[in-house]
């Protein structure tokens, strides 16, 4: 009976003690390890976004010029109009 | 005024660039990978050149406006803003491409250390000496130039910064120790982009030009009305 009291008595301080933190315990990997992030995305976007930026350049830069250029014309023409009044006896 | 025709050195440099878009990728694929950082350390063949054309962006920059802030010249200014556009066009490259290479190599996307902050830093000058220009008012133009001259000071700054200080980022002297196909593949990009940058610079500048044409014709313009008839 003295035995089974000790046991007991074991037990329930087990019980009340700290949980064995079983959750919380790091696991080996059995198999092959497949977390690494992969490589190729990260390269792909890389370079992807800079000739994206690029181009997107080159597009603004010709619609400027293209606006620019309209307004030369424009001014070119109302110069011209001018002169020709101008030259008018 | 100016002949606003497309230039025989405009159509080579154009015509490099395209060979050196289809070529340059093929090269950086078969030189050989790195053994630490894998795949990923592909993108120094495209981030690195384009710090190198943020650089020269930048001193062509200052360069054009000593120009216009010492002579007064209108050209050194048209040169200098063509060059402060390009600073930060390259400058958003290096500052998306290099994140992306670090999440993987590093494990994170930014890191505080001295090469990224003063790169980080030098952009931002490239971008206040824009936004100068911009919205700067009458001294703008020279407050920009001011400031572009700072940005060109700090250039060695941040390339020497990984060699001065303890820093995560690769040193000065990966580009020395390349080994033959790695070397070939890099600095044929370098190649490739400094061309790129030509053509995009020539293409700018023509549409300062053609700024300046506008102004000098609205002035015309002007005159013409106001003389009595």
């Amino acid at each position: 009976m003295k035995a089974v009291r000790r046991v007991l008595f074991v037990f329930a301080l087990l019980a009340l003690g700290p949980a064995p933190a079983l959750a919380q315990e790091f696991e080996k990997v059995t198999g092959p390890l497949r977390q690494e992030i992969p490589a190729v995305p990260f390269v792909a976007a890389a370079y992807g976004i800079i000739w994206l930026a690029i181009l997107l350049y080159v597009f603004v830069i010709a619609r400027g010029v293209a606006r620019v250029n309209g307004e030369i014309a424009d001014l070119k023409r109302r110069v011209d109009t001018f002169d020709r009044q101008d030259r008018r006896p | 005024m100016r002949s606003r025709g497309i230039g025989f050195g405009f159509i080579a440099a154009l015509a490099v660039a395209v060979l050196g878009f289809a070529f340059i990728p093929r090269m950086i694929l078969s030189a050989p990978a790195e053994p630490t950082m894998g795949i990923v350390q592909k993108i120094f063949y495209f981030h690195v050149p384009c710090a190198f054309m943020l650089f020269l962006s930048t001193f062509v920059c200052a360069g054009g406006s000593i120009a216009y802030l010492f002579k007064s010249s209108e050209a050194g200014d048209r040169v200098a803003a063509s060059a402060g556009e390009l600073a930060v066009l390259f400058g958003a490259c290096v500052l998306t491409s290099g994140p992306l290479w670090g999440r993987k190599a590093w494990g994170v996307w930014w890191q505080w250390d001295t090469r990224l902050t003063t790169s980080f830093l030098l952009f931002l000058m490239m971008v206040a000496y824009l936004l100068a220009r911009r919205y700067g008012g009458p001294a703008g133009r020279k407050l920009g130039a001011a400031l572009s001259l700072f940005a060109a000071i700090s250039v060695p700054v941040v390339y020497k910064s990984v060699d001065m200080a303890r820093t995560i980022h690769p040193k000065t002297t990966v580009v020395t120790t390349l080994d033959p196909r790695m070397r070939a593949a890099f600095w044929s990009s370098v190649l490739l982009m400094t061309v790129v940058w030509a053509v995009l610079f020539m293409l700018r500048l023509r549409l300062e030009r053609a700024r300046a044409e506008v102004a000098e014709l609205r002035l015309a313009v002007e005159d013409a009305a106001e003389v009595p008839r």
